[in-house]
């Protein structure tokens, strides 16, 4: 472990070397909630011109694709093409001038912690967004820190934050009983209701089945795709104890969490 | 930094131009002196000289004396999805002050303003005090998931390096439920910088949380039919524990019929009145 880390760290000092100043952040993530697990993260270096969410403003569309279905560029989904934060950041690992990103993908799994290095090509501020599943549209946020030029080891504790994109009906998306009104489609990711995430691997129970929705409710098969408001703290998933029945597919003693939900730690090397 | 480089470079640049002004060696050394010439006839008048160049702008005057105020603006943010907040005592004042403490049973005023959600008395109490120095009532109510008005407030100068913010406003959603802050400490801001706080809930432990349409004044009660300011403020203090403690969340009546039954079948809350902490942020800004 210890050197594969140091092998990374190497790579990266050879491969920055033609620029100067450039500042390698060690970033770790630590998922500490029980049951919920974090889509690829976005980790964005940026300028002030930059704001990825602002609780009580309205979601862009880029973060409704990552709250919504954890998509953050083509690669993962060619649908979300032009809508993304590919599309609004620019290209990915390049310095676009106001930003650079990169999307550490895999799952970060309920407990678990991951570290990586990254370049901010010398931007000031730093935001990190994830999609939690299984949830409709919530997401953990790093909300645009300034970030750290003395060398040393720097912690911050994430909330949960609702994107508002997507009303918590809290139904599973596997079920085939239930479609979106008037459309007819599938439960699922992005633009239409359910619960996404809910066969992951990472998962901790397999989720319900009977649910008659949360914050939106099943009338003859059917559920809307409604929107909840601007981007606002998450009031926390709901679930019950009734696996084949009651409101919601998610389980009350097993899916819910409270603030915070992720820590960050950030390592600024010594230059 | 930046400056001393930009003036370095900018003296470099004028040495180089006085180097260019210089002899330029070519001429040789002097002859001898010829014959005194005879008297040269007067020359003319010359013309009258073109008009001197206008003198330079003067030198800003000082700023005028104001009392030398420090002047702060204090914004508050919404988080919730469905609580709005009462109006907001924000209160800047020296350490020692609180107008309220964990543990402890709440003054009048935190009653007043939690179960009601009038924070006017909360306002008065904290101008009682020696270490009291500015406060503004919001005097309006802030939304869900929105951001409030800018407020601003003005302490003396001498007093800057020993402030502390207070604020407190009522989830009307809950029978006694605040957020806020709880004598923050904002000394030594520099004019310019500012500072956000990401806030929890407390109980003011003055009202047993039964989540009826009779006891909270706030629109889901007032949908039941209750609300108001009669369903607001109660002297009788009927709550577990008469001490402000942090808030452990509304029950509502979701999942009352659930197999669980850990929901509250008489409360007239739903679900979406459920909130996490924190519940506002706050950012206080020095802007003089």
């Amino acid at each position: 472990m210890k050197f594969s880390k140091l092998a990374g760290a190497t790579l990266f000092a050879l491969a920055s070397v033609s620029t100067t100043q450039a500042v390698t952040l060690d970033i770790e993530i630590t998922n500490l909630t029980q049951a919920q697990s974090f889509t690829p993260r976005l980790v964005v270096a940026h300028d002030a011109t930059v704001d990825a969410f602002e609780v009580g403003e309205t979601a862009s569309t880029a973060l409704a694709w990552l709250a919504e279905a954890g998509v953050i560029d083509d690669a993962q989904e060619p649908a979300s093409s032009g809508e993304n934060f590919e599309a609004v950041l620019g290209p990915v690992d390049t310095d676009n001038g106001s930003n650079t990103w990169h999307r550490f993908g895999g799952l970060v799994a309920p407990k678990a912690t991951l570290s990586y290095p990254f370049d901010t090509m010398d931007k000031p501020y730093l935001s990190i967004l994830s999609m939690m599943i299984p949830t409709n549209d919530a997401f953990v946020g790093l909300d645009s820190i300034m970030i750290p030029t003395e060398p040393g080891t720097y912690t911050y504790y994430l909330n949960a934050y609702d994107a508002g994109t997507e009303l918590n009906d809290e139904l599973n998306s596997a079920r085939t009983d239930v479609v979106e009104a008037g459309t007819g489609n599938a439960l699922g990711g992005y633009g239409v209701p359910g619960v996404a995430g809910g066969g992951a691997p990472t998962r901790i129970v397999d989720l319900g089945m009977g649910g008659t929705g949360v914050a939106a409710t099943v009338m003859s098969g059917e559920v809307e795709d409604g929107t909840d408001g601007p981007v606002h703290i998450h009031r926390n998933a709901l679930g019950d104890t009734d696996n084949a029945g009651g409101a919601s597919d998610l389980d009350s003693t097993v899916h819910r969490w409270l603030n915070p939900v992720a820590r960050v730690v950030i390592t600024v090397p010594a230059s | 930094m930046k400056n001393s480089i930009i003036k370095l470079s900018t003296l470099l640049l004028l040495s180089a131009l006085i180097v260019a002004c210089g002899d330029d060696g070519d001429t040789g050394p002097a002859g001898p002196q010829g014959a005194a010439g005879m008297d040269g006839a007067d020359g003319m008048d010359g013309a009258d000289g073109a008009d001197g160049a206008d003198g330079a702008d003067g030198a800003d005057g000082a700023d005028g004396v104001n009392g030398n105020s420090a002047v702060y603006t204090v914004q508050i943010t919404n988080l919730t999805h469905a609580q709005p907040f009462a109006p907001a005592a924000v209160i800047l004042h020296e350490s020692g002050f609180y107008s309220f403490m964990d543990g402890q049973p709440a003054s009048m005023g935190i009653e007043v303003m939690a179960e009601g959600g009038d924070p006017s008395m909360v306002i008065d109490e904290a101008m009682n005090s020696t270490d009291f120095l500015d406060a503004q009532n919001s005097g309006g109510i802030l939304p869900p998931s929105s951001m409030g008005d800018v407020m601003t407030l003005v302490v003396p100068e001498l007093d800057a390096d020993d402030l502390r913010l207070t604020i407190t406003t009522m989830l009307v959603n809950t029978n006694d439920a605040f957020t806020g802050l709880n004598a923050a400490n904002v000394s030594d801001m520099a004019v310019g910088d500012s500072k956000t706080f990401m806030t929890v809930t407390w109980d003011a432990g003055t009202e047993a949380n039964t989540e009826t349409a009779a006891t909270m004044p706030g629109p889901a009660a007032g949908a039941a039919g209750g609300g108001g300011a009669a369903a607001g403020y109660d002297p009788t203090r009927d709550d577990l524990a008469d001490a402000v403690r942090l808030h452990t969340g509304v029950t509502t009546s979701a999942n009352a019929t659930d197999p669980s039954r850990e929901g509250l079948a008489t409360s007239v809350l739903g679900e979406a009145h459920r909130f996490d902490n924190p519940t506002s942020r706050v950012v206080i800004t020095r802007t003089r």
